[in-house]
């Protein structure tokens, strides 16, 4: 119980409920704005939480990210420009109510059911993560080869459109964490004498160049219009009794999905929507509405993909394993404030769980009365001139990588992260997976060799426990299924091609 | 600007190979089979492994070394690329010599300028960014941006 109190001390000091506050705000311009994603409003913030407390940190990441999903329904809705990629599952519906003059039932259907399911999945989280840290404190070093392994795994297969391309970034982001001195062996690796490289790459730099940096060169070479949408005027509160009733069986299915695939490691808010999306239109008793401007399919998926963020949480706080890109950048500010995720967390310092649980439900609450306010004032959110704007965040950028060592190297690590992203993006080679290489990389190696001592090199041991045999063949199962269906594939292609 | 699926794989699998290389001349623990070069070693497999199946990929669906998109085949797009470049390098260089006010209201300025604001708008927002960021950083969560000329 004292736990709980302490928890609640941690979250109800002025300070934290003011940095929330802000990140709220600050989530939601960022998620309302096209070309500015979630993932960046994080990295953007992260040189920020840097240098403040644990919760107050927490506090600010999550109610970041969950306003930030929100608040990419807005252009999605008026403009037919997805804000987050996670909303561009249900982009078309949304703008094609806005046409059918139902606009104001749309976005309040997004605002509604998005705080819902952050709501939901934030129960799930607060139900199964310290059960889940029940079993996770019996894991050895096998164990967790499998999860990091498995995260990896999924990122690369589930996350993208081409396995390989998936795994070349992959690589490259476990290339970036074996650089340094961080090693089983401690042996300098890839540093050719540099000190600033003992230290390895500074993982916040990276990140604010993969995922910031890169958008503003993408910015500099795009040509496109600014559109401003018609205000909202109509009565945003419309219909929600009615919704909730109607499609109450929708709304449970995104929650749980979203949930779901959340939790699965490496997967995330996008591929939650989509998922669901496609779901609701397959179980639908009108199907022919979709596409049409119809509310159904908008209800499952923006439950969904709210539901994803905090399902994300479970995974990255009971095993230390992200759920997508988001939470890998979390769990490396959590290394960075000894806040170190996995099971042992719950044990040491039950009260920061706590403490981010109640700061879960105070986002998902608080998210209604403040996404109101971002409907009403989407017009002027949208009016910000993108020309004014990129300057100042790359400004930011540099002196977020400035402060976080106080040194140019890190201004210098986000150039180069910021022009390998450009690059990557622009041969449709994704992003994530190589911030999940970087940030499981030490993880996956340090358990790998642990293990492989143990084992006296012995590959059978991976598969003699029990949990660890069935992670490691799951993984294993993933890998191979794309070969087996491309095989399969190949053979029903090859009878056409040869006449 | 789509660069060929066969060069990137072989750019990839020559960095591989550099990497195997490298790994190789790390130094074993005594006594221990498991040392700091397992890790590199498997990471360069499994990037000179994409990188063969990029090159099969990238010479079956050929169509020039680089597919050069829109954007690509105006000159604008790359003078701003170049100029942004510029300009992170050149806080890389100046700030610890000019200071972070100077340094960023220059760069704000020019970056603002190429994209067409018009001057007096650039200005003002370059000083009222600068002193922002100055103000968040420096006084509220106490970075010691350089100081440069505005120093003692």
């Amino acid at each position: 119980m004292s736990a709980i109190q302490t928890a609640f001390g941690l979250v109800f000091q002025p300070a934290v409920l003011v940095t929330i506050f802000l990140a709220a705000l600050f989530g939601l311009v960022v998620g309302a704005i096209p070309g500015l994603t979630a993932t960046m409003a994080i990295a953007l913030l992260v040189p920020v939480t840097f240098f403040m407390d644990p919760v107050p940190a927490v506090g600010a990441m999550v109610t970041c990210s969950a306003m930030a999903i929100f608040a990419g329904d807005i252009p999605g809705t008026l403009l037919r420009i997805p804000g987050t990629p996670a909303s561009a599952a249900y982009t078309d519906e949304a703008y094609m109510m806005t046409r059918n003059g139902e606009g104001e039932i749309a976005l309040g259907a997004n605002l509604l059911f998005s705080a819902i399911g952050g709501l939901f999945g934030t129960f799930v989280l607060i139900l199964s993560a310290p059960a889940l840290a029940e079993v996770a404190l019996q894991f050895s070093s096998f164990e967790y080869f499998w999860m990091a392994l498995l995260g990896l795994t999924c990122a690369v297969f589930i996350g993208t459109g081409t396995p390989v391309k998936g795994l070349v970034s992959l690589f490259i982001g476990l290339f970036v964490s074996t650089i340094g001195l961080n090693n089983p062996a401690g042996v300098p690796r890839f540093t050719f004498g540099n000190a600033e490289l003992t230290g390895g790459v500074n993982f916040i730099a990276a990140m604010i160049g993969l995922f910031a940096v890169s958008e503003v060169f993408r910015f500099a070479i795009s040509h496109s219009v600014q559109t401003v949408p018609q205000a909202v005027i109509g009565n945003l509160f419309r219909g929600w009794g009615r919704m909730m009733v109607q499609y109450w069986p929708q709304q449970l299915r995104g929650n749980v999905l979203g949930t779901i695939i959340g939790a699965l490691p490496g997967a995330g808010a996008d591929i939650a929507a989509w998922v669901s999306y496609a779901v609701s239109k397959k179980m639908s008793r009108t199907p022919e509405k979709f596409g049409k401007g119809h509310v159904e399919g908008i209800i499952e998926s923006t439950s969904s993909n709210n539901a994803a963020l905090a399902g994300a949480w479970v995974p990255a706080l009971v095993f230390g394993i992200p759920g997508d890109s988001i939470t890998a950048i979390v769990i490396g500010v959590l290394y960075l404030k000894n806040m170190n995720p996995g099971p042992t967390i719950f044990l040491n310092n039950p009260e920061y769980i706590y403490a981010v649980f109640i700061i879960f439900i105070l986002a998902n609450l608080v998210m209604l009365p403040l996404g109101w306010a971002a409907i009403k004032g989407a017009r002027t959110i949208l009016r910000i001139p993108r020309e004014i704007l990129m300057p100042c965040i790359l400004m930011f950028c540099i002196v977020g990588a400035f402060a976080i060592n106080n040194s140019a190297f890190g201004v210098a690590v986000m150039l180069v992260f910021g022009v390998l992203g450009f690059l990557m993006e622009e041969n449709d080679i994704p992003v994530a997976p190589c911030i999940l290489g970087i940030v499981l990389g030490p993880m996956l190696e340090e358990n790998f060799v642990t293990s492989m001592i143990k084992s006296d090199g012995s590959y059978l041991a991976f598969f003699e426990r029990p949990i660890s045999g069935a992670l490691g063949v799951a993984t294993l199962l993933i890998w191979l299924a794309p070969v087996l269906l491309m095989a399969l594939r190949s053979r029903k292609t090859a009878m056409p091609r040869q006449g | 600007m789509r660069i060929n699926d066969a060069i990137i794989g072989a750019v990839l699998l020559a960095f591989a190979i550099a990497m195997f290389a490298y790994a190789r001349t790390l130094p074993a623990i005594p006594g221990q089979e498991y040392g700091a070069a397992v890790f590199p070693v498997l990471v360069a497999m499994g990037l000179a492994g994409c990188g063969v199946v990029l090159i099969a990929s990238g010479f079956r669906h050929w169509e020039g070394a680089v597919a050069w998109s829109d954007w690509a085949q105006t000159h604008h797009a790359w003078v701003r690329l170049v100029v942004i470049f510029a300009l992170i390098l050149a806080y890389i260089v100046a700030a610890p010599a000019l200071g972070f006010v100077p340094t960023s209201i220059a760069i704000l300025l020019v970056f603002l300028l190429m994209m067409g604001v018009r001057w007096w708008i650039a200005a003002a927002v370059a000083v009222a960014a600068t002193v922002l960021i100055q103000q968040t950083f420096v006084g509220l969560l106490r970075v010691p941006l350089p100081l440069g000329l505005l120093g003692p």
